[in-house]
Parts: C-alpha cells; sequence; structure tokens
C-alpha cells in the first residue's frame, strides 16, 4: 500500500473540490476509528453531525463506500482514507473488521461470484446495463437504447446493412466533396465557405457517421485558428478522411480487423456486450500508466486511462464518461496495478479495451521498461494496423523535462518533444525530476506528449510515480 | 480498389532524422526563424491556390514513401484532387507512424546538484504539511519552515513550487525558506524568475532586487528610497551628502520620506543636516527634523529645550520638610520660540489653556533622559510626580509625544502600568506598538484579564504582532486558550464569529502545550453551520503542529 502516492489517491477524485476537501480531512484527529487488515482498510471520519461517518475501501477493485449524504463517488472521506493509508498507516490501529465492514465485503465478493456465474451462464448475452457507456454511444441513442439482446436478432442485421449503405453514401458525397474543397484551394476559405463545412459535417451526422464530422469540424477549427502550420494539419485531416471514405467504398473487400477499425473511426461504436464477449481476452497483471479526466461540453465528464500488461506486454485503453461530476464506477489509480482480464475491442489496432472482470487487489506497479525506440515501433505498427487512431500511449525513458522558451519539453535519445502541460504542473515535474532523467509517460498525438505520469529513473521497477499530472 | 494502408515497413524504414514532417513549426524556445521544410511543402502551394489550376502537377517524392504516392496517386483515374487527396492520406498515416519529435542537439542544462540536507522524513504527516502549505492558515506554513530547519531538514521536493511561491508573496517570509529549500529548491528557484529571489547569488534573499545606481535619476519613490536607504546602511555620511544635495529639487512629501531614512544609523554628524531641515518649508519635514534630534540629546535643539524647561522648574519643602520638585507653565512665550520650532499660537478648541500649551509645546522637544536625569526619578515615579502637578495634561502630551518619537522602553512599561485614561483619549495600543513582542505579553496578559478590551480585539492585536515564524509565551497562550474556552463555550455559540474567524490563525501561533485545551473544546448544538468548517480547520492546524513537534531531528554528525 505504500506503494501508492497521495497524487494518485488524488487522481480519482471527481473533481477538484473534493480533492481538496479530501486534503483538509488528514488530521489523525477527525478519524476516532482507523482500522485495515489486508482486505480492506475502514474508519470513521467526524462530520457535522453527532454520528460519524463509515467510510471504507475494499482494496480489491479498489472500491469506496461511505455512510455521507455526497453524491460524489468517490467521496472526500474516502479518498481520504486512502491518503492516509497510504501515508500514515501506523494510524490505523485497529485489526478487526466491524460488522460493517465485513458485511459490505461479503457482499462484494458474493455479487463478484454471482456475476462470474452469469457470465459463465449467458456468455454472449450482454448486461442490460454496462457502467462503460462511451461518448460515442451517448452520442448514438440508436446503439444505447436498442436492446441489446436484439444484436443478433435478423433484424438488426437488415438495419446494420442500411446503416452501412446510408454511411457508405455519405462517404461518397464526401469524397467528391473534399476534391471539390481542394479544386478550389484551402487559401481561399472565408467564414462563408467554412461554414459549408459545418453543414457537411452535419450531414454527417444524420448519415450516422459522427466520427466523420468530428474530423471535419476538427479541421475547420484548424482553419479558423490559423497556427503556423494549419495547411498541413488540414491537409493531414483531410488526407485521413479520403482514406476513411475510400475504404468505406471498398469495406466488404477489407480484412475483418479493419472493417472494425472503420466502424470505430466513422463512429458507430461497437456493442459493449459483444466485446465483453468477443475473443480477445487479455487476463494480466495491469499496471496504470496513467490517466487522464477531462471535462467535456454538456457537464460530461471523459477519462482516458492507460494500462500496460505485465505479461502481455500489452497496452491498453478505457474509455469512460460519467455526466456532472459524479465520478466513476471503476476507480482506477495511476501508479498501482491490478489483476484484471480486459476484453479488447475488435480491430487491427487492439488498443481500446474494457475490464471483463471486477479488478483484483491493489498492488505494486511493473513499469514497462523497453527503450524508446521499441516504443516508436509499436506506434508505427500501431499506425499501419490502423490509421485513424489520434492518441497513442507513450513511455520516455530517461527523458528530461525542460523549459525551452515559453514551452516545455522532454528530451530523450537525442531528440525533443513538445510538452502540453500546465504551468503549475510542470513547476511540480521539474521540482521533483531536478532536471534529472525519469520515465516519463504520456499520450502522444504526433505532435505533442501529454504527461500523465513520472517515476524515478533510478528506482526499482515497482516503485510509486514521482509525479502526476493534476486533474486541473 | 484497395486502400493505400502503409505497412509497417514503410514507417519503420525511415531513419531517425528523416522523419516526415510530423512536427512541423519550431520546438518552442528554439531560435525563430523559418520552419524547417516538411514533405508537406511541395504540396502546400497548390493546396492552398486549387489544384485545378492549369500548369500544376504534383510533385514526387522521394523513396518507398514517394514510390506508395505514386502508385495511389495513378489510381486516382486522372482527377487531380483526388489524387492529391491520397497523397495526403499516406503522407498523414506515415507522419503519424514515423513521428519521433525533432533533433536535439543542444546540451542538457544542468541538473540539480545533489542535496546534502536530508529530507522530509518518510510517513511523517506528509498530508498534513501539504495542506499547510497550501490550504492551510498563513501564519502556518513559516511554523513548518522554521520547524524543518531546526531539525535540520529540508522541505520535500514536491512542496518547493508552492512554498517558493509563498516566498514570492510575502518578504518576511524569505529569510525562514531559505535553510530549508535545499540544493533543489535553490536551483529551482534560479530556473523561474519570480522565484529568483531565493536563487544563489541573489541579493540577501529578503529585500528583492538590488537597486540600481541609475535608478538615484529615473527610478520610483520606492527604488530611490531602497537605494539610499542601502547607501544609509554601508556608508551613512555618504547616504547624508546625497540627501542633502537632492533635498531642494524635491517636492514635500518626498522629502519627508527621504528625511526619515536619516533614522537609520542616526548620529551626531547628522545634527547640522537636521537643524537646516528644521528651517524646512514643510510642517512635515520640519516635525520629522525635530523628531530625529530628539534622538540626539547632545544636540544643541534639545538641549536648548531643555535649558528652558530647566528655567521653569523648582523645589519647594512639603510638610515633612523633605524637598519635592515643581514645574510652572512660561508665562509669555518667549522671542526666540519661532527660531527653534516652538509654536506659541493655541489652536482654538485645545484643551489645554494657553500657558499649558506653552509649556506642553517647551515639554515636547525635550528627551525623556533628561527627566529622569534632572528630576532623579523612574519614569513611574515621574508620571506619579507629573499627575500631581497643577500641569499634568501638558506634562503628558509633552511626553507622549517625545515616547512615539524616540520611543524607549521603560517608558513604554511604566505608561503602560499606569495608563492615564483620564487625561489621555490615545489608545495605548499604540504605545504597545512601540515595545518588542516578548515585552507586549505581560501587557496582553493583563488586558484579557481586564476584559476592558472585546476578545476578539485583543486576538488581532495578538496576530498583527507576531511576526512570521514566533510563537505567543506559555502563560499567555494559556491565559488566551482559558478565555476563548470561555467565549466559545457551548450556549454561546452563536455569537463571537469575528473571535472564531481568527481562530486557525491563532491556533498557528499558541505555545504547543495551549493547543490541547483549544482542539478538546466540546462542540454546542447551536453553533452555526460555518463553525463546523472553523473548528474542521483548527483540527487540522494542530495536526500540523503536533507533525513538527513530533519532526525527529537529524542525528549530528
Amino acid at each position: 500500500m505504500t506503494l501508492l502516492t497521495m497524487e494518485a489517491v488524488l487522481g480519482c477524485a471527481p473533481d477538484d473540490a473534493s480533492a481538496k476537501a479530501a486534503r483538509g480531512l488528514t488530521a489523525a484527529g477527525k478519524w476516532p476509528l482507523l482500522g485495515a487488515d489486508a482486505a480492506a482498510a475502514w474508519g470513521e471520519c467526524q462530520g457535522s453531525g453527532a454520528r460519524p461517518y463509515q467510510t471504507q475501501v475494499d482494496f480489491s477493485g479498489p472500491a469506496f463506500r461511505c455512510s455521507c449524504p455526497s453524491r460524489k463517488f468517490p467521496c472526500k472521506h474516502g479518498l481520504a482514507l486512502l491518503m492516509l493509508r497510504v501515508q500514515a498507516p501506523q494510524l490505523f490501529t485497529a485489526q478487526a473488521a466491524p460488522p460493517w465492514v465485513s458485511e459490505w465485503l461479503a457482499s462484494r465478493s458474493g455479487k463478484a461470484q454471482r456475476k462470474e456465474a452469469r457470465q459463465a451462464d449467458q456468455a454472449g448475452q450482454p448486461p442490460a446495463q454496462s457502467p462503460h457507456a462511451t461518448q460515442a454511444d451517448l452520442a448514438d441513442p440508436a446503439t444505447a437504447a436498442a436492446p441489446a439482446s436484439l444484436a443478433a436478432s435478423p433484424g438488426t442485421a437488415r438495419r446494420q446493412t442500411l446503416r452501412w449503405q446510408r454511411i457508405q453514401t455519405a462517404g461518397t458525397d464526401l469524397q467528391r466533396w473534399l476534391a471539390d474543397q481542394l479544386a478550389a484551394g484551402l487559401g481561399a476559405l472565408d467564414p462563408a465557405r467554412l461554414q459549408a463545412w459545418q453543414t457537411m459535417a452535419a450531414r454527417l451526422v444524420d448519415a450516422q457517421a459522427p466520427g466523420l464530422a468530428y474530423r471535419l469540424r476538427e479541421a475547420a477549427a484548424g482553419v479558423q485558428q490559423r497556427d503556423a502550420d494549419w495547411p498541413e494539419r488540414t491537409l493531414q485531416c483531410l488526407g485521413l478522411l479520403q482514406l476513411a471514405c475510400e475504404a468505406l467504398q471498398g469495406r466488404e473487400q477489407l480484412p475483418p480487423a479493419v472493417q472494425a477499425d472503420l466502424r470505430s473511426a466513422v463512429g458507430w461504436p461497437h456493442d459493449q456486450a459483444e466485446v465483453l464477449a468477443g475473443g480477445d481476452q487479455v487476463p494480466d497483471r495491469w499496471t496504470v500508466l496513467g490517466l487522464v479526466t477531462e471535462e467535456r461540453e454538456d457537464k460530461l465528464t471523459e477519462r482516458r486511462v492507460w494500462l500496460h500488461g505485465a505479461r502481455s506486454g500489452r497496452r491498453a485503453w478505457l474509455l469512460d464518461h460519467a455526466y456532472a461530476g459524479r465520478g466513476f464506477e471503476q476507480v482506477w489509480l495511476a501508479g498501482s496495478s491490478v489483476q484484471a482480464t480486459l476484453a479488447f475491442f475488435p480491430g487491427a489496432a487492439a488498443l481500446r479495451a474494457l475490464c471483463a472482470t471486477a479488478p483484483g487487489t491493489l498492488d505494486a506497479p511493473v513499469w514497462p521498461a523497453a527503450p524508446l525506440s521499441a516504443e516508436w515501433d509499436r506506434i508505427a505498427a500501431r499506425v499501419a494496423a490502423c490509421p485513424w487512431i489520434g492518441l497513442h500511449p507513450l513511455v520516455v525513458r530517461d527523458g528530461v523535462a525542460l523549459q525551452a522558451g515559453d514551452g516545455w519539453l522532454v528530451a530523450a535519445d537525442g531528440r525533443a518533444l513538445p510538452l502540453q502541460i500546465g504551468e503549475s504542473d510542470a513547476w511540480a515535474l521539474l521540482a521533483v525530476s531536478g532536471g534529472r532523467p525519469c520515465h516519463l509517460m504520456g499520450e502522444w498525438d504526433g505532435h505533442a506528449l501529454r504527461p500523465l505520469t513520472a517515476w524515478a529513473a533510478d528506482t526499482p521497477s515497482v516503485s510509486p510515480p514521482l509525479w502526476q499530472r493534476s486533474n486541473a | 480498389m484497395s486502400t493505400p494502408a502503409p505497412s509497417t515497413q514503410h514507417a519503420a524504414g525511415e531513419a531517425p532524422g528523416q522523419t516526415p514532417g510530423a512536427v512541423p513549426g519550431a520546438v518552442p524556445g528554439q531560435a525563430p526563424g523559418p520552419a524547417p521544410a516538411t514533405v508537406w511543402a511541395p504540396l502546400l502551394p497548390m493546396a492552398m491556390v486549387g489544384i485545378n489550376r492549369p500548369g500544376l502537377a504534383l510533385p514526387a517524392w522521394p523513396g518507398e514513401i514517394g514510390r506508395l504516392i505514386a502508385l495511389a496517386v495513378a489510381g486516382s483515374d486522372g482527377n487531380a484532387a483526388t489524387g492529391m487527396l491520397r497523397a495526403a492520406a499516406v503522407l498523414a498515416t506515415c507522419g503519424a507512424a514515423g513521428a519521433q519529435g525533432r533533433p536535439w542537439p543542444h546540451a542538457l542544462p544542468a541538473p540539480a546538484p545533489a542535496d546534502s540536507l536530508p529530507a522530509w522524513p518518510e510517513g511523517a504527516a506528509l498530508p498534513d504539511i501539504a495542506w499547510a502549505m497550501h490550504d492551510g492558515p498563513a501564519r502556518l506554513a513559516p511554523l513548518v519552515f522554521v520547524a524543518l530547519a531546526q531539525a535540520g531538514r529540508r522541505l520535500p521536493a514536491a512542496l518547493l513550487p508552492q512554498a517558493l511561491e509563498l516566498g514570492r508573496r510575502a518578504l518576511a517570509l524569505r529569510p525562514l525558506l531559505a535553510p530549508v529549500l535545499g540544493e533543489r529548491g535553490r536551483w529551482l528557484a534560479a530556473r523561474r524568475t519570480e522565484w529568483r529571489y531565493a536563487a544563489d547569488g541573489a541579493a540577501d534573499g529578503s529585500t528583492g532586487d538590488p537597486p540600481l545606481p541609475r535608478h538615484w535619476q529615473d527610478g520610483s519613490l520606492a527604488q530611490r528610497l531602497a537605494l539610499l536607504r542601502r547607501e544609509r546602511a554601508s556608508d551613512p555620511a555618504a547616504a547624508r551628502t546625497r540627501l542633502a544635495a537632492a533635498l531642494p529639487g524635491l517636492p514635500a512629501k518626498e522629502r519627508a520620506e527621504f528625511t526619515a531614512v536619516l533614522a537609520d544609523g542616526l548620529g551626531q554628524a547628522d545634527e547640522a543636516l537636521l537643524d537646516q531641515l528644521r528651517a524646512d518649508r514643510s510642517r512635515e519635514v520640519r516635525q520629522a527634523a525635530c523628531d530625529l534630534l530628539l534622538r540626539l540629546p547632545g544636540a544643541a535643539h534639545p538641549q536648548r529645550a531643555a535649558a528652558r524647561v530647566a528655567a521653569l522648574l523648582g523645589r519647594e519643602r512639603t510638610l515633612l520638610l523633605r524637598q519635592r520638585w515643581v514645574i510652572a507653565a512660561p508665562g509669555a512665550a518667549g522671542p526666540d520660540w519661532k527660531a527653534d520650532n516652538i509654536d506659541p499660537v493655541r489652536p482654538g478648541h485645545d484643551s489645554l489653556g494657553e500657558r499649558a500649551w506653552w509649556l506642553y509645546q517647551l515639554v515636547r522637544q525635550v528627551p525623556l533622559g533628561w527627566w529622569t536625569g534632572q528630576l532623579g526619578l523612574d519614569p513611574a515615579g515621574l508620571l506619579t510626580w507629573a499627575r500631581g502637578t497643577d500641569w499634568a495634561e501638558a506634562l503628558l502630551r509633552g511626553w507622549r509625544d517625545v515616547l512615539l518619537a524616540a520611543p524607549d522602553p521603560a517608558w513604554c512599561e511604566a505608561w503602560l502600568d499606569a495608563w492615564p485614561a483620564d487625561l489621555l483619549r490615545d489608545d495605548p495600543a499604540v504605545v504597545l506598538a512601540l515595545l518588542p513582542p516578548v515585552a507586549r505579553e505581560r501587557h496582553w496578559l493583563r488586558q484579557l484579564r481586564a476584559s476592558a478590551v472585546p476578545l476578539h480585539a485583543s486576538v488581532q492585536q495578538i496576530l498583527a504582532a507576531v511576526p512570521p515564524g514566533e510563537l505567543l509565551g506559555a502563560p499567555l497562550s494559556a491565559a488566551l486558550a482559558q478565555a476563548l474556552a470561555v467565549a466559545l463555550a457551548p450556549g454561546r455559540a452563536g455569537a463571537e464569529h469575528l473571535l472564531r474567524t481568527s481562530l486557525p490563525e491563532l491556533c498557528a501561533v499558541l505555545d504547543p502545550a495551549a493547543l490541547d485545551r483549544l482542539a478538546s473544546c466540546p462542540d454546542s448544538a447551536d453553533a452555526p453551520p460555518s463553525w463546523a468548517a472553523t473548528r474542521h480547520t483548527v483540527t487540522q492546524v494542530v495536526a500540523v503542529r503536533r507533525a513538527l513537534l513530533q519532526l525527529p531531528p537529524t542525528r549530528t554528525p
């Protein structure tokens, strides 16, 4: 447990206010009872009421529970309890779990067993409601709301064929339209003509291809911002759109994996139940390399978790969304590892996954040890398999974070990657690294690295992270 | 037709350094100049003007990617725009596959030197300390610095940015911060303009950038004052010469502020200039000069004043055949008074009569030390004596003026012990503020016991007087804790809002022994909701204070 850090615990706070409140709940005097065993930690926290709140963390998962009325998850008491467990284990003097702890643990393990049994019984039958609703799923009520049991029915097959046809038609239109744009020249783009790009994007949404619409809007935004390199950035976007349009035309001749990637690229989400029942299931000890939580429009929070399998060596990407700062049911702590089975989405990229089993007990991280060149090879292979992947997990070993003019970069192996990092995060990283090499994990978009986690270069591979991107 | 999907070979086949222009634009901070040409460059002109212009043809790219582009373009059925889009598709994909940042041929900046001081001990209440630095009351962070310095330790690296930020905002924190920064902290401070005050070789760590000589000509008032003060500290005579030369050209307000600088390192050599300034056009400057002369008992001006008062003193025999001092007020204004800054015209609304006014004017020019020497009485005895004369108010007002101009601890104590509330309308806090903080505690104790001043006002006074990083003494702390326990007892929770809000700050300056008493102060059911938050903060502050007390000292070799 000492392998976690305060920052990692705060990293799973549903919002800044919760993190700040949790930081202010660490006085031992606030906790008349603190106890822990191998499976869980529990405590009673004195709130404003007469009765203290009963707070508990099951290390398996991990999972939080608290008797406080907060609708945030995890609540500040749960965060503070785990933070205390990490930083001041000597305070946890109670050893026998009180009934309110043991009963909860028992119900949780019972639930997990029932779930596994159910999954064994009904392999292929999706659970009625999956916690992992993606943004694309949410944007696509047709799929999200459709009863999943219809997935394999003949009516569904017909609907799917119809939908592919609609998308294909839209792709053909888009391709012609793209050619028209280039025939006229990007230099002639003015606000009025860019409005036509938005109209085209709206038509793509109507044709149930929101993924293509998203790329087109991104290209339009780049034109509007007019950064120094906007023409080539725009051409990149348009080139990848062209690739998607042509792939749509020849879709039936493509290998099934590429077809699956194409479906993701046009923004037609895969059915989560099918993913969970799919063939690419990887049990492993998964280390949370890093995670980032971002506010999206309409009070939607997006969380991206990047995992590394100790045995398989595979990387995985978990994408979740939550509304209105509620937080996420499944908690991931940067720099910890858990035993879990991941189900990968179909496709040649094989990056995005769902967690198919309840994760096991929190354990020390197993950081990847491959040199940077191997990381680049991994990315090259992934892009070759699926050119539409926008974000890649990248581990930069022995990188030196440094200031360069107004910005920041990481230098490693005689090369430099620009860092996408906020000022306070950057100074914190510089403070803990002291200008010495450290290992840095982040999201690479082909242009810049958004660092999420750093760990020390000169310590064993199981040490806790040195630094973690703040939620802000 | 098949999609021209690149294989791994294409991407991996590129040697580093020939990366297709996937990171366009200069790396921030590199010398500005034209962005390096990328593989996109040949495509850009026609993409901008439109591919259908006559005479335009797609360029060719070298190597395997060039062949792939040629193949893709050949399949576009002669549509130039589609060909260009296909070329862009190949370039975008291969660019993404081969992007590896930019070459970095530059030397890396020197890392922070290794630290010799031990860091914060593992597991020692780090969350509490992090809270103290980020969200705690302002007086808590300095205590952390002091405790660390006493234990011979340095701040954990993760807390350095916040510590340097605190020091940037508060000059008084900087001397406390310096010993616990360690090599890492000084190295970090050197990397950011706002933190450079704490870097190696910074001026003196407490005053920010040193003033430059040119500031005397073109600097702001603050810069010129800083420059004069520095010179006064190192070479008092040079500073005096500089001041004397500059004074005639300055506006009245600036003349007064510059004159005040002479208080630092004041000496007999300053008398001539001060005498000259007694004739300044500005009343403020004349007063400042007279006040400073009071601190030079050997100077001619206070000596003349003492001689005038001496002429008014006499001795008379009491009933018990003992001698005692008596004083008379002047019968008329002297002709030489004007030249010596004595104002013979009594303001119409003053409570003193005309002769008393004259006496007051004379007394306020005589150093206090003269009285103790002349009458053979200590300050307390003099105060008693003055109250027995017919001219008590004139004497007390004169002495008060002199005390404020040239503070004297023994006189302060005497005043505070026997405050003439019937004759002076001043707040004793004015005199209390003249004492060093430690010497004030006795009077605060008495103030608390007397209950004449509201408790929250006393607390505010005390908080304002404690320098960062210092604590109140045990007796005062105990008395405060006692008074607070009474004031905040259950049933009175609705009142004392002002007191509650200053409680967290107060907990950061109390002696540790008094903390337990406050921490165990019982909750009451009728407390307003904000009280729960305050109590919570108090608990946190107490936890931090205890953690600091338990900080293990480093072993001395």
